[in-house]
């Protein structure tokens, strides 16, 4: 609205009424608001969970990412979070390892625990944390290093092998539940970015699961693959979960169905739903979660 | 929730896509609907002429199944469709097979009809064959028109009818195995009507699967068998 | 939605256009180029035309006599008598021989002036190396005077010059050309000696050590700093006012002209911190000041273009931040790092303004062995040159400036060479 043209207060009021219509009709049109007293619905909490997170809000400055959100994670348990673009599952995935500690404006409270131990503790070094709790990224980034040298950077930072026998056996292991061994082990000394894109997120896996993580994160690992290698990812989600707690953010709707038990929904920075993914992507409980999965506008 | 959209998608193609096999659908129950109509009246009124038509048009009944089951796999295949769009489309490729059941049936009753008018004797059997045939008509109309609206409500009524036609059946059946004791010579005629009576019968059962699918569509429960 | 075949013509019609705006533009671009190759061309051209008389030197052959009364001396190991000796005085007997026509006190100082003042020294070197000489007669080429060099080179071309010399001088070479006693070698002395008042001994050697001292000094000094500073700034300052205020400041420095680094030098260093003028530390220090800003821009530049993803990957497998720097961002910002160390040097090695203010523009004959000897440095070498009367430092500054270039060529071409070899692909 220009100013110049709101001269007379009749002008102005017009100009309001106008306004104010527009405004009903977006609410119309969109119910995509989300009320602030908004309850989780579904099974959020589990009897035995790996980690627990309560009433968690994440701000980056004044602006608030997460608004209380409380779930569990179980143990071995592969739980999905999906939602629009800029619902916060990144950022929620991100505070579960402190990697939002690299951002200076981000700020996170209320309780993140793993095993009951707070995450968040001012004792707790982040450096443990990302030990225990490894990541996947959406980009795979091996470093531009050999492949070997990529597996083995974790173990070797960590201190975890002794001789190099033991290192060449950790690197062996992680290829080879990475599922990546046998294409792999005739090279082991040849750069790591000469890999295919599918291979290459695979390497990252190998990477992280190369220093035995209890829970490794996700953040959209095949958005960048093709489907066949999008595929193979998803297999070795499945075998992986049988070892590892993973938790997973995904753009598409359908690898949540396939390689989750559970799936959680966000919204606006809000936790919506959380259900059996089986139940979600047959019968979700919320209608946002419905108009989200169904590809409707609310 | 009970309310069921299947619009506002980001694709509008979906919309339609949907809105395609349901108002297919409804054709088709419209189309076996009229069938049964005719098949029951082709056997009252012995209109063998009535008879016939059915039994030609039974034809165009399975054409439609196979056309809307094509429809479905498409939109399968195209959209994956989830939750409440994966039920509908699961409910009518459910829905088509019962429609297609319902038209065999009265494709039966309309076979039975030919014979039942070919053949001069007792109209015995004809008031149950009438009682029960009203019966089915309106429950399966009443299904179609539950399917039309997506009310539960209206379903769950429509499979209570079903007890009754059960009932009625039973008794039909009672009724006809006395006519047969009572006059040997009009058991070939009456086992005619008996399966008339028992298509009727079958065609409630359909109707009635049709009912718990619209239930499934909209609640997310299977209540069959139960 | 108007008819598709209008559209087309409008396409094309414009196309036309669109098209002859690009071959323009292109031109632009190649007049451009071709105006600063030509611009480089000439420079050369002119300073190759002009200095490449001055990689040989005119040489005149004598029959010397090592006459031990002459030169004074009966002991070839006795350093004093060596000093005392007259060795210019066998050279002048060694012209009267070759001319023994020549009589009153003018036509001799003309012929004894055909040879360097300095060769005399030459012939004492051949004698200390080989004592046996002494007593006994021997033909050499000796080092003539620059006057007689620069006349010789322009009748050679077909143009004298001669300037300072006499007609009987002027005879006196053509006799000598007749006999083949005159000839062109090649000029070590460019190489091997320092500078000298005297053109036709005067070399770069000395010059050329107070660069090399000078450079790296600078390159120990600025390299560490300068990582460490763009480290710092890139990965672990916190994004504030105060970094903003340095950031602002380094840009500003990388812009501030390099006299004002030789004021700055000479009011802290030498003033303040007592630094001897004229040495090469203090000439590092001030070139150090003025390539930090460089090396700390180009390294930040570096650092920034290593993807986020592999410091996230890093992160993300526990390594600290110091791990993640050492292991990660270094390895793959150093060729770009190194680069702008290497332009930075060789800015710093082009650089003349700053040193002039810290005394590094004296004149200075010994080539400087340690960092604390009095030097100089190529380019005030040049400059110094440039502003003697002598003809023949004409083609002197020339080559210096030659060889200047030439090493600043060698240290590009590193640059880009280190960069094609250690960049990697990611």
């Amino acid at each position: 609205m220009n100013e110049a043209n709101l001269a007379t207060p009749a002008a102005a009021a017009n100009a309001e009424k106008v306004e104010a219509k527009i405004e009903v009709k977006l609410d119309a049109k969109q119910n995509l608001e989300v009320a602030d007293d908004q309850v989780t619905v579904g099974q959020c909490f589990t009897d035995a969970p790996k980690m627990t997170m309560r009433n968690v809000n994440v701000f980056y400055d004044d602006k608030q990412a997460i608004h209380n959100v409380s779930i569990d994670i179980a143990q071995n348990e592969v739980i999905a979070m999906i939602g629009p673009s800029g619902c916060g599952k990144s950022t929620f995935l991100r505070s579960l390892n402190r990697m939002n500690d690299t951002v200076e404006s981000c700020r996170v409270e209320g309780e993140i625990c793993m095993d009951g131990e707070d995450l968040y503790a001012p004792k707790l070094d982040v450096v443990e944390l990302r030990a225990r709790v490894g990541m996947v990224f959406q980009k795979p980034n091996p470093f531009p290093k050999s492949i070997y040298d990529n597996v083995a950077y974790g173990p070797k930072i960590h201190g975890l092998a002794d001789t190099r026998v033991d290192l060449d056996e950790i690197v062996e292991n992680s290829l080879r539940r990475a599922s990546l061994w046998d294409e792999v082990k005739e090279r082991l000394h040849q750069s790591g970015t000469g890999l295919s894109g599918g291979q290459q997120q695979r390497l990252c896996i190998a990477r992280a699961i190369a220093v035995s993580p209890e829970v490794i994160l996700m953040d959209e690992p095949c958005s960048a693959l093709d489907p066949i290698a999008t595929a193979k990812i998803e297999e070795l989600i499945e075998e992986l979960s049988e070892n590892f707690t993973i938790a997973i953010v995904t753009h598409s709707m359908q690898q949540a169905a396939r390689v989750s038990h559970r799936t959680a929904y966000f919204h606006l920075g809000r936790l919506i739903e959380v259900n059996p993914t089986e139940q979600v992507f047959t019968m979700p409980e919320h209608e946002l979660t419905e108009a989200y999965i169904t590809g409707r506008f609310g | 929730m009970d309310k069921m959209k299947f619009e506002n998608h980001y694709m509008k193609q979906f919309d339609e896509e949907l809105e395609e096999i349901r108002t297919r659908l409804m054709e088709m129950g419209g189309k076996v609907e009229q069938q049964l109509q005719n098949a029951v009246r082709a056997v009252i009124e012995a209109d063998s002429q009535l008879a016939e038509d059915v039994i030609k048009e039974e034809q165009l009944v399975d054409n439609m199944e196979v056309d809307i089951d094509e429809a479905c796999i498409l939109i399968i295949a195209r959209r994956q469709p989830a939750a409440s769009d994966l039920r509908l489309v699961m409910m009518v490729t459910k829905a088509v097979n019962d429609l297609e059941r319902i038209g065999d049936e009265a494709k039966k009753i309309a076979n039975h009809a030919v014979i039942l008018a070919s053949e001069d004797g007792t109209s015995k059997g004809y008031t149950e064959v009438r009682h029960l045939g009203q019966s089915v008509v309106t429950m399966l109309g009443n299904a179609l028109d539950a399917f039309a609206r997506f009310d539960v409500d209206a379903a769950m009524r429509t499979i209570e009818e079903d007890n009754q036609i059960d009932l009625d059946y039973k008794t039909a059946l009672r009724e006809l195995v006395t006519y047969m004791m009572e006059d040997p010579r009009s058991i070939g005629r009456v086992l005619n009507v008996l399966w008339v009576v028992r298509s009727l019968e079958r065609i409630g059962d359909h109707a009635k699967n049709l009912c718990e699918q619209i239930v499934f569509v909209v609640k997310g429960k299977d209540i069959r068998h139960q | 939605m108007s008819k598709p075949l209008d559209n087309l013509g409008k396409i094309r019609k414009s196309l036309n256009r669109r098209n002859r705006s690009e071959q323009l533009f292109r031109w632009y671009g190649r007049i451009a180029i071709m105006i600063g190759l030509a611009a480089v061309l000439v420079l050369f051209t002119d300073i190759v035309s002009k200095g490449n008389g001055a990689f040989r030197i005119t040489y005149l052959q004598l029959e010397v006599n090592y006459d031990q009364e002459l030169i004074g001396v009966d002991n070839l190991a006795d350093p004093r008598q060596l000093a005392q000796g007259d060795w210019q005085v066998i050279l002048k007997q060694a012209l009267r021989n070759q001319f023994p026509d020549v009589s009153g006190r003018g036509d001799k100082r003309r012929l004894n002036a055909l040879v360097s003042n300095g060769a005399g020294f030459d012939l004492k070197d051949r004698l200390v190396a080989n004592p046996l000489l002494l007593g006994e007669t021997e033909t050499v080429w000796v080092l003539a005077d620059d006057d007689i060099d620069t006349y010789y080179k322009s009748w050679l071309d077909g143009e004298p010059y001669a300037a300072r010399l006499t007609d009987k001088q002027v005879e006196w070479i053509t006799q000598l050309h007749d006999q083949g006693k005159i000839r062109l070698q090649f000029n070590s002395n460019l190489f091997t000696r320092g500078d000298s008042r005297e053109p036709e001994q005067a070399g770069i050697r000395g010059a050329v050590m107070g660069s090399l001292l000078t450079l790296i000094l600078t390159l120990i000094l600025s390299f560490p700093i300068g990582v460490a500073a763009a480290i710092y700034l890139e990965e672990f300052a916190p994004k504030n006012g105060w970094t903003d205020f340095i950031e602002v400041n380094i840009n500003n420095l990388a812009a501030v002209p390099s006299i004002i680094f030789g004021l700055l030098g000479l009011a802290i260093f030498i003033n303040f911190f007592h630094v001897p003028r004229s040495v090469p530390i203090v000439g590092g220090l001030v070139l150090t000041l003025m390539t930090l800003p460089t090396i700390i821009i180009t390294s930040r530049a570096a650092i920034k273009s290593v993807p986020p993803s592999i410091r996230e990957a890093a992160l993300g497998m526990g390594a600290s931040k110091y791990q993640m720097v050492l292991h990660h961002v270094l390895p793959l910002a150093l060729p770009g790092m190194l680069t702008g160390a290497i332009i930075g040097m060789a800015q710093a090695l082009g650089e003349s303004a700053p040193l002039l203010m810290i005394g590094m523009v004296a004149f200075i004959v010994d080539i400087p062995g340690g960092f604390s000897d009095p030097a100089t440095v190529l380019p005030v070498q040049i400059f110094l040159w440039a502003d003697s009367p002598e003809r023949a430092f004409i083609e002197k500054t020339s080559a210096a400036i030659m060889v200047l270039l030439s090493f600043l060529i060698v240290m590009n071409t590193t640059a880009v060479w280190l960069r094609k070899r250690l960049e990697r692909r990611w």
